[in-house]
């Protein structure tokens, strides 16, 4: 089985390309690579010092490195018809007749810095610089990809503070509209996207440096937020949908990013269960606006939400039943829920970490929005008890499905994918309940579990790109090896268990508290017996992952130091936490608007 | 038009929309496939286009020719784009072309089982739609649960076909499908919705058209059952 | 200014203090700021606590913190009594931990992680029991959680033993946490209010089948807290794994809190709770009392014997809160406010008593590197200063005069004993056995504590690194001192304690005047109009210790002393190796209760290659295991992991699969709503 850990670029085209290449990956602990055995990867050793050779830029470049470099070359032109096994055959074939490399340097500055080499190394130093240039200052280009998530925020922030108590707003005629969930959603949104963009250039500073993939990675990036930003801000149902739509579309091209089979195999899984699940939402949508219509509301006005949420009492009540039956399915799909869940941790392990970090954070919470709209409309036409059922039905389910997948899980990107199911299946519990109270720790929850996966996966994108395997096996003594690394990966996963001082700690208290103040205390006792199940893979796992002493070196070395992340990859990660441990100890001006939101969708 | 005609046109189309969705369950060419797709995507443009003439509006002419430019025409050229890209180059005489890629082999469910569940699912379409048709019995509506049936033999071959192109069909059939429930329940949704619907689709196919192409590049074919790397088994 | 919220801002000023300079201080500077800061904290804890014992009370809102709920606190003396433990034994031990943890390497005890979560959790162990609405409990409970679990894990790079056991505290407290929250949140939705005094309010609208569930689960989870069976394992894992400091702070101040909680909801908030619910927790008590005694009698691990011996007297005190619940819900307050009384002293002796017992077990690690007993030895003569702590600290466990253990475990018989005149066939049935099973648990624990103090300290060294101790730094002899001071107060005098704790019982079981009164000279029992005191006990018992010896010197024939050569049967000089060891002094023991405990053993014979008669090595295993968790836990463990083994073929990777989840489940729905119309 394949561990995954194909990352960094590939073939630099489609077409005809056969294989991609496994560069980038191993960032140059040998240790990693001692119990690798035969199987033992020898091409990323291999991957690893072609990428610090391309890194390097420049001619100074060592010849056993040139030599590997050669090799696949000459593996490729050798054998074009081949087809794809040539990776397979780079892999295996690698280790007779070539010699043996020199450990690779440990390139563990994030930012396009001089990289500095370990002294007494045998190879040229990996310095963005040689002795002729002028050595450069840190780009600023990678950082202006902040801009647009900080405007979000900014935007959220500025709607935050209107709107608690005033109406709500509307723009653009009949297009786009703002009520207090938009204001939560946005910020959010916002938070998230910019720990995630704020991550993305240490993270891009490992990959191959190939300009188009990167203009089309981050062009894709910014259309995602953009459509997610008009999905929060729809006032139409179907700009709504529409939008969810085209998320879909973006991100099938940002999981497949690394050009490997396993992402091309993940996008394509994402993408049709995603366009299933999302067809069967707009299915849905077209009979709301039947019964709409029906209802006497005028063409124009029929998907209007508002228009909708007033006069939702004279819907029918069959045909409202089966559509929102189907939003829920559909929109579900798209939030991770059961049965539509299977592409979640496919393309949340094979995505770049920032990509699957805005994933989890983002996609999911907005999907959800969309979802809770819809269920304020089947409330109000329904009574609360169809939509509680079906929630709580789908809810416990997910919790179930994720809870049984992570106690035998081996990979941790997979891992920290099911973990995101069994938080969105405590969202949708405690939407199932449906008192203001439990809809605002709902909302609560979104924000939280957002920013601690964010930071997670980031996390994690680091841990993969310095030991190049997902698997949870291969990976000891984190916190040994790389502490701040070790301690950021491990505050998150301690926000994701539930604990203090992190905010997913108060929201699932609320959950719990209003389910049992509404009476459904033995679906919430059920949650919390599944999710004890989800704490203790999760716990024994990343236990596993972090503690221990450092693995000796296999041939004997002297220690290695212990690996320093640049401030530009420790520091987003870290305001992250802070940003979650924060809103955990007081949600401060916040407290107005997530009221006024939980009353919104619950109070009518 | 009269009442009378309308509706066994109506009857006519929506026939031919269900009959085109069960021949893609039956057929196994590829080619065929597509050119069933293309045939039901007349048939939608038809009933959108009866609509429209019985009730006069124009914009309704003008969303059923779009319909049907885009159903019929566009969608499929695009897929016989793909089976082209998928046939290996001539090699300067005429060599045995292989048709492994052109057509599904070992269905996963075998031809007379599909067609047996096509017409489980109509009857499950027929007693689902009950209520849709309750609320308003118009010819047109009493037609939903052809097109609610299309929707789930769609999602039926999404699920059960082995070759990548065989499932964007499926997709295909399942956004038809509503299109279909669109115009029948309510004579389509608002014009920015039907655009939007309309260009997600398009675009819909075409990410699916290059990750074919990628996977072919990757897999060496579009069998679905090779995409099995990323699991937990 | 009320000095008992003074006191509290002060504590949560220097945690914050405390928590920053672990963070940011560099090496050497670290361990002693931090350790200032948290007995600071131990001071203005242990003087919230004494002002609240005194009559003093507080209360504070802060609707600020904590989202969605808001933070409440209160102090009363019921509070106050567990605030001013928790108090002390941070005080001392914080002091002791200076020592401790100077001049170790920059991993383990010294690293920044732990020093900076140490004052966090000597702040929840004082906070606690302050706590005042449901939410701002489970966020106090919880941050306790996380920081001991940073603690115990402290040295996790020398030793992988310490994982093992850190996962499982981790998860056994997330399963008590959940018991506790369904528990709390089940309350909480029946009195229609979250805060103490909604709950105190609204308790009397529950049904009875809710009031029963709410004290079951809310039970199990304090139960686990206080390391009772069967929701055991994590004491004996983690309390050795950790540190001694922290072991200190967690045998001696965490576990408490589970008879706090105990208390605190079943009798104050409730308002009393079914008879067989109270019948449940004296049987837990008294089940863990025996069993814990017997697993430290079988235990070779000094750390190892002190957490069985935690659970033990845990057990007693369950034994009295069960006893105390099950008279109150009978109608007869004046043994109940009796029994509470003794198990609220049994739980102020045993935390001085056994803080000392592990920071001496602490002084000997740091000073050996030993934690087993069977090596150790000889140690009187090097370490005379720990030697003698350990002295005062186990003559307190083993409840005999003049310890202090004994007062309170005298008290606790007399609590029971007078209990017989409840009426009820329960009572009849059970008091008895209780009796029985404290004084049996007196017993073996007089087996265990001479074991410990005699096969550890006494006799010759069995390994090198016995021989080479040296005697503890004077701060860490500082700490010790403060705890053994206390012991002998505690021993000495007791009635001091008296009104306090009649105030803090007042709080859960009103009616009837104060069970204890007592001044410096002697304890009171009010309604027994019996009294006792200890101070003349033990003047009088070193008046005829001290009249023996005069004896003795007096009379003792003034001869020579002859050299003579013991008959050593023929074998030479006896060597350290040939004395008692740990496990030999256990076997009669381990004999008697064979049935019960079940030891497996276990032998290798490895023959010579040459011919399979001649015998090259033969080794012999013996263990004693834990019977409940080989029984309870390891099934379920192995089902849980058989579950996650099947689960996986949920996702083969199949597409065909996945999409056929989403159809099955479509035709679900839509089958569920074309059946339901």
């Amino acid at each position: 089985m394949d561990d995954g850990s194909g990352s960094g670029g590939g073939a630099p085209d489609a077409g005809g390309r056969k294989g991609p290449l496994r560069t980038g990956g191993a960032g140059g602990l040998p240790g990693a690579r001692a119990g690798s055995g035969a199987g033992g990867d020898p091409a990323h050793v291999d991957g690893e010092a072609v990428q610090a050779a391309r890194d390097a830029v420049h001619v100074d470049v060592p010849d056993a490195a040139h030599a590997v470099q050669a090799a696949p070359e000459a593996d490729r032109a050798a054998t074009p018809d081949r087809g794809v096994r040539t990776d397979r055959a780079v892999r295996t074939d690698r280790a007779p007749g070539h010699p043996p490399v020199p450990p690779p340097a440990r390139t563990a500055t994030s930012a396009p810095a001089p990289a500095g080499g370990d002294p007494g190394r045998p190879t040229a130093p990996h310095s963005y610089g040689t002795e002729d240039s002028v050595p450069r200052l840190p780009s600023l280009v990678p950082w202006l990809g902040l801009v647009s998530p900080l405007a979000i925020l900014t935007c959220g922030a500025v709607l935050a503070t209107e709107l608690p108590g005033a109406a709500p707003l509307t723009a653009c005629g009949p297009l786009l509209r703002a009520d207090a969930l938009t204001a939560w959603i946005l910020l959010v949104v916002g938070a998230v996207a910019t720990v995630a963009c704020a991550a993305t250039p240490a993270h891009l500073a490992h990959e191959r440096p190939d300009p188009a993939a990167a203009r089309r990675y981050h062009l894709l990036v910014h259309a995602f937020l953009a459509a997610m930003s008009v999905a929060v801000l729809a006032a139409d149902l179907g700009v709504l949908w529409v939008a969810v739509e085209a998320t879909t579309l973006v991100t099938a091209f940002l999981v497949g990013h690394r050009r490997t089979r396993a992402s091309v195999e993940a996008a394509w899984k994402y993408t049709v269960i995603c366009s299933a699940g999302i067809a069967l939402a707009l299915l849905g949508t077209v009979l709301i606006y039947y019964a709409a219509r029906q209802a006497g509301v005028p063409e124009a006005a029929a998907l209007d939400w508002t228009t909708l949420a007033a006069r939702a009492d004279r819907l029918d009540p069959d045909v409202t039943r089966l559509a929102v039956g189907l939003v829920v399915l559909g929109f579900g799909a798209k939030a991770g829920l059961a049965p539509l869940h299977a592409w979640l941790p496919d393309a949340h392990s094979q995505a770049p970490a920032p990509v699957s970090a805005l994933m989890s954070g983002v996609l999911l919470s907005v999907a959800f929005a969309g979802l809770l709209r819809y269920k304020t409309i089947a409330d109000a036409a329904l009574g609360p008890g169809y939509t509680r059922g079906l929630l709580t039905g789908c809810a416990l389910l997910t919790l179930a499905v994720a809870a049984a997948l992570l106690l035998g899980q081996r990979d941790y990107k997979r891992m920290l994918a099911y973990s995101s199911m069994e938080h969105m299946s405590l969202i949708a519990l405690g939407a199932a309940v449906g008192t203001p109270l439990a809809l605002s720790a709902a909302l609560l929850h979104m924000a939280g579990h957002g920013l601690a996966k964010a930071v997670a996966f980031c996390a994690s994108g680091h841990v993969q790109r310095l030991l190049g395997t997902t698997r949870i096996g291969r990976v000891r003594g984190l916190l040994a090896r790389a502490p701040a690394l070790g301690t950021v990966f491990g505050l998150a996963v301690v926000a994701l268990l539930g604990l203090p001082p992190f905010s997913l700690f108060a929201s699932e208290l609320g959950i719990v508290r209003a389910a049992f103040a509404a009476g459904t205390g033995g679906y919430a006792v059920a949650a919390l017996v599944l999710a004890l199940l989800a704490f203790a893979a999760l716990a024994a796992r990343t236990a596993r992952m972090l503690l221990g002493p450092p693995p000796s070196p296999p041939s004997g070395d002297r220690a290695e130091a212990p690996v320093r992340l640049g401030p530009a990859a420790v520091l987003p990660p870290v305001c992250g936490l802070l940003a979650c441990a924060l809103l955990g100890v007081t949600a401060g001006p916040l407290t107005r608007l997530l009221t006024a939101a939980g009353d919104l969708l619950g109070g009518r | 038009m009269n009442d009378s005609v309308f509706t066994q046109l109506l009857d006519l189309a929506c026939g031919a929309f269900l009959l085109a969705a069960v021949a893609v369950l039956w057929l196994r060419q590829l080619t065929s496939i597509v050119r069933a797709f293309a045939f039901q995507g007349v048939a939608l443009a038809a009933v959108a286009a009866l609509l429209g003439l019985r009730e006069g509006r124009g914009e309704l002419l003008a969303v059923a020719a779009g319909v049907g430019l885009l159903r019929a025409g566009a969608l499929p050229h695009l897929m016989r784009r793909v089976l082209a890209a998928s046939r290996p180059g001539d090699g300067g005489g005429r060599y045995e072309e292989d048709v492994s890629e052109a057509r599904e082999t070992r269905p996963l469910v075998n031809v007379a089982a599909s067609l047996l569940s096509a017409a489980l699912l109509t009857f499950l379409a027929y007693a689902v739609a009950r209520p849709l048709v309750a609320l308003d019995p118009t010819p047109a509506t009493r037609a939903l649960p052809v097109a609610l049936a299309v929707v789930l033999i769609g999602f039926f071959t999404l699920v059960t076909r082995r070759r990548a192109l065989a499932q964007v069909v499926g997709f295909l059939l399942l956004d038809n499908g509503i299109t279909a429930t669109a115009f029948l329940a309510a004579s389509g949704v608002p014009l920015i919705v039907e655009l939007g619907v309309s260009f997600d689709v398009l675009l819909a196919v075409l990410v699916l058209q290059i990750l074919t192409t990628r996977m072919r590049a990757a897999f060496g074919g579009t069998g679905i059952d090779d995409l099995r790397e990323l699991r937990d088994r | 200014m009320n000095p008992a919220g003074t006191a509290v801002a002060l504590a949560a000023g220097l945690a914050a203090a405390g928590a920053a300079a672990g963070a940011l201080l560099p090496g050497r500077a670290r361990v002693p700021a931090v350790g200032l800061c948290t007995a600071g904290l131990g001071t203005a804890g242990l003087a919230a606590g004494t002002a609240a014992l005194d009559g003093v009370r507080w209360s504070a809102r802060l609707p600020g913190l904590l989202p969605l709920a808001g933070a409440h606190l209160a102090v009363d003396a019921l509070s106050g009594l567990f605030m001013a433990v928790a108090g002390a034994v941070v005080l001392a031990v914080a002091v002791y931990g200076i020592g401790y943890a100077a001049g170790r390497g920059p991993y383990g005890v010294a690293s920044r992680g732990v020093q900076s979560a140490l004052p966090v959790f000597a702040l929840t162990l004082v906070l606690v029991p302050a706590a005042a609405s449901v939410s701002t409990f489970l966020l106090l409970w919880e941050a306790m959680a996380l920081t001991s679990l940073v603690l115990v894990l402290a040295e996790q790079r020398g030793r992988p033993a310490v994982r093992e056991a850190g996962v499982w505290y981790a998860v056994m407290t997330q399963l008590g946490l959940v018991l506790l929250l369904a528990g709390l949140a089940l309350f909480a939705a029946g009195a229609g209010g979250e805060t103490f005094t909604a709950l105190r309010a609204g308790a009397p609208a529950l049904s009875p089948a809710a009031r029963g569930t709410v004290f079951v689960l809310v039970a199990a989870a304090f139960a686990s807290k206080a390391g009772m069976v069967p929701l055991h394992p994590w004491l004996p894992r983690a309390h050795p794994e950790a540190p001694s400091n922290v072991s200190a702070l967690m045998s001696a101040a965490m576990v408490n809190l589970g008879a706090y909680g105990i208390v605190r909801v079943a009798f104050d908030l409730l308002g009393g709770g079914p008879r067989w619910g109270w019948l449940l927790v004296l049987g837990t008590g008294a089940l863990s009392a025996v069993h814990g005694i017997l697993q430290a009698a079988m235990a070779s691990d000094l750390k190892r014997l002190l957490a069985h011996s935690t659970s033990e007297n845990l057990g007693l005190v369950l034994v009295g809160v069960g006893a105390a619940g099950l008279f109150a819900s009978a109608g007869h307050p004046l043994p109940a406010a009796l029994a509470l009384a003794a198990a609220f002293l049994h739980v102020v002796n045993h935390a001085v008593f056994k803080a000392l017992l592990f920071c001496a077990a602490g002084s000997v690690a740091r000073a050996t590197g030993l934690r087993d007993l069977d090596r150790m030895g000889g140690l009187r003569a090097r370490m005379p200063a720990t030697a003698g702590f350990f002295a005062v600290a186990a003559l307190g466990a083993v409840a005999l005069p003049p310890g202090n253990g004994f007062i309170s475990e005298w008290l606790l018989l007399q609590s029971l004993i007078e209990g017989l005149t409840v009426p009820g066939v329960s009572t009849a049935v059970v008091l008895p056995l209780a009796v029985a099973v404290i004084a049996l648990s007196a017993g073996l624990s007089a087996a265990v504590f001479v074991k410990a103090l005699g096969v550890g300290f006494f006799a010759r060294p069995r390994s090198e690194r016995a021989a080479a101790a040296g005697e503890s730094p004077p701060g860490m002899l500082l700490g010790m001192g403060l705890l053994g001071l206390g012991c002998t107060g505690l021993a000495l005098v007791p009635g001091m304690l008296g009104d306090g704790l009649s105030r803090a019982v007042a709080v859960a079981a009103p009616g009837g005047g104060p069970p204890l009164t007592g001044d410096s000279l002697e304890l009171r029992l009010e309604h027994l109009a019996t009294s006792l005191s200890p101070l003349w006990a033990a003047a009088a018992l070193a008046a005829g210790l001290l009249a023996a010896l005069a004896l003795v010197r007096v009379t003792a024939r003034r001869g020579r002393r002859s050299h003579v050569k013991l008959w050593d049967c023929g074998g030479g000089a006896p060597t350290a190796r040939m004395s008692y060891t740990a496990t030999s002094f256990a076997e009669p023991l381990q004999r008697v209760f064979d049935d019960v405990l079940a030891p497996e053993q276990g032998v290798d014979v490895t023959p010579v290659r040459a011919s399979t008669y001649l015998v090259e090595r033969v080794s012999f295993r013996r263990s004693v295991p834990d019977r409940i968790e080989r029984r309870l836990y390891q099934p379920l463990i192995g089902a849980v992991d058989r579950l996650g083994e099947a689960a996986r073929r949920l996702a083969p990777g199949s597409a065909h699969r996945y999409l056929g989840y989403g159809f099955c489940g479509l035709v679900a729905l839509l089958l569920t709503l074309a059946a339901s119309r």
